[in-house]
């Protein structure tokens, strides 16, 4: 039997990339994998950078690769507000493994413990990420 | 004088200087239209994002102490971040933000106050550049269309050096786009946020939502929540800018091109009036000349 099925709507700072009913969505918080199936209740969550999945029905899957962000679940409708939701044929593998390598030269050269060095691991997470999703 | 086929010639490469000035006012309408739609785009993000820091800060007990949010108690240094364009052939828009930066710089002279340059756009770092400036960060190669790892690239950098200790306060200068005729010099402290901005509750809460708020789940807990989100502010507000800027400069250079064109075309105008008036001076000269001619075979 199908599960039933629940609003979603993907929100970056470009525009909105999916809003349609899904049966689970599947991302990661800073806590761990996470789930989302109808009726969950309310939560909010903050999303580190992998691959988000929205599952339409068990074989129609739509695949993002999703930035740093925040999962809202409230009224059987969840909101998911990142700073980028890449399509996975859209990611330049060129570019991301350049970007990867600069922040990991940014990482080695910030000095320890600083807001720098910190935000530089961040962007090194995301690319890294973000690879993981384009060759997964 | 100039003769009938100088004139000529001018009036053509008039004509052809008119049909670039059309182009590129075109291509700056049909860009400009696509800016405005961006700016749009990023508003229910903002919408929700601030509604989530409203929720998040009514959960938390205590308000974190974030580093992005305090005051420092003595300003040495101000870090001032331009935003120009890429390109110019666009009016003032390039140089009316180099002279606001310039002016606000001398202010803080006045008071003792270092800058820190920071900017965004081509045209400003040549600028800068040029007059012999050490730059804190320039960021360049999107003015035409800025994603939002750009901003994100400006405020890592901006941020950083506001908590890491190098500047004691971040402020921004860009244009601000009004409508595609207006754009205005807009100058504002980005860091340190003002917390009232941030986390004032946006609309009334009733009693319902009171009654939920008590089942909702935090991961992690809302403190922690809130600590992520008011840095993002610094993100989207440079956004933000960003996407004006470039509606701004798509705006003001499509000016600069009509009136260019319209220029061209009052040149024209004009060069044809002498021309047509050289033209029936020489046929006019033509004309006494075979009749003196005809008259002295009398």
């Amino acid at each position: 039997m199908a599960r039933s099925s629940f609003p979603v709507e993907v929100l970056t700072p470009e525009g909105q990339v999916f809003a349609d009913d899904v049966e689970m969505v599947s991302t990661r918080t800073t806590t761990g994998s996470i789930g989302i199936l109808a009726r969950h209740a309310p939560l909010m969550a903050i999303l580190e950078p992998t691959e988000l999945r929205l599952y339409k029905s068990e074989s129609d899957v739509v695949r993002f690769a999703q930035g740093e962000g925040y999962l809202q679940v409230v009224d059987n409708s969840a909101l998911v507000l990142v700073e980028e939701a890449i399509a996975p044929e859209d990611i330049d593998r060129p570019a991301f493994e350049a970007r990867l390598e600069e922040a990991r030269d940014a990482v080695e050269r910030a000095a320890e413990d600083s807001e720098e060095r910190s935000r530089a691991e961040r962007e090194v997470r995301r690319y890294e990420a973000f690879l993981g999703v384009a060759s997964g | 004088m100039a003769s009938l086929k100088d004139i000529r010639g001018r009036i053509q490469s008039f004509k052809n200087m008119r049909k670039i000035t059309r182009a590129m006012e075109m291509v700056a309408a049909a860009r400009l239209r696509r800016a405005e739609q961006r700016i749009e785009a990023l508003r229910p993000y903002a919408d929700a994002i601030r509604r989530m820091t409203s929720r998040a800060s009514q959960a938390a007990e205590n308000i974190p102490s974030l580093p992005i949010l305090e005051e420092k108690d003595e300003i040495r240094r101000v870090g001032l971040l331009l935003v120009t364009g890429d390109r110019g052939l666009a009016g003032p828009f390039n140089a009316q933000i180099i002279r606001a930066g310039n002016r606000r710089s001398a202010e803080l002279r006045a008071d003792r106050v270092e800058t820190i340059w920071y900017v965004s756009g081509r045209r400003g770092e040549s600028s800068l550049r040029f007059r012999g400036l050490e730059l804190g960060g320039a960021w360049t190669g999107f003015t035409d269309r800025p994603a939002f790892a750009d901003a994100r690239a400006i405020a890592d950098g901006l941020a950083s050096a506001y908590v890491d200790g190098r500047v004691d306060r971040v402020e921004i200068t860009y244009n601000g786009y009004i409508s595609a005729v207006r754009q205005e010099v807009r100058h504002e402290t980005l860091l340190p946020l003002q917390q009232a901005d941030v986390l004032e509750a946006d609309e009334e809460e009733s009693e319902d939502d009171i009654h939920r708020r008590a089942l909702w789940i935090y991961e992690p807990d809302p403190e922690e929540i809130l600590a992520r989100l008011v840095p993002d502010y610094v993100e989207i507000s440079i956004f933000r800018a960003l996407l004006e800027s470039t509606a701004s400069e798509h705006g003001a250079r499509m000016t600069a091109m009509r009136n260019a064109s319209d220029n061209a075309a009052e040149l024209i105008d004009d060069l044809t009036l002498e021309a047509n008036r050289q033209r029936q001076a020489e046929i006019t000269q033509e004309i006494m000349e075979v009749v003196a001619g005809a008259e002295a075979l009398r």
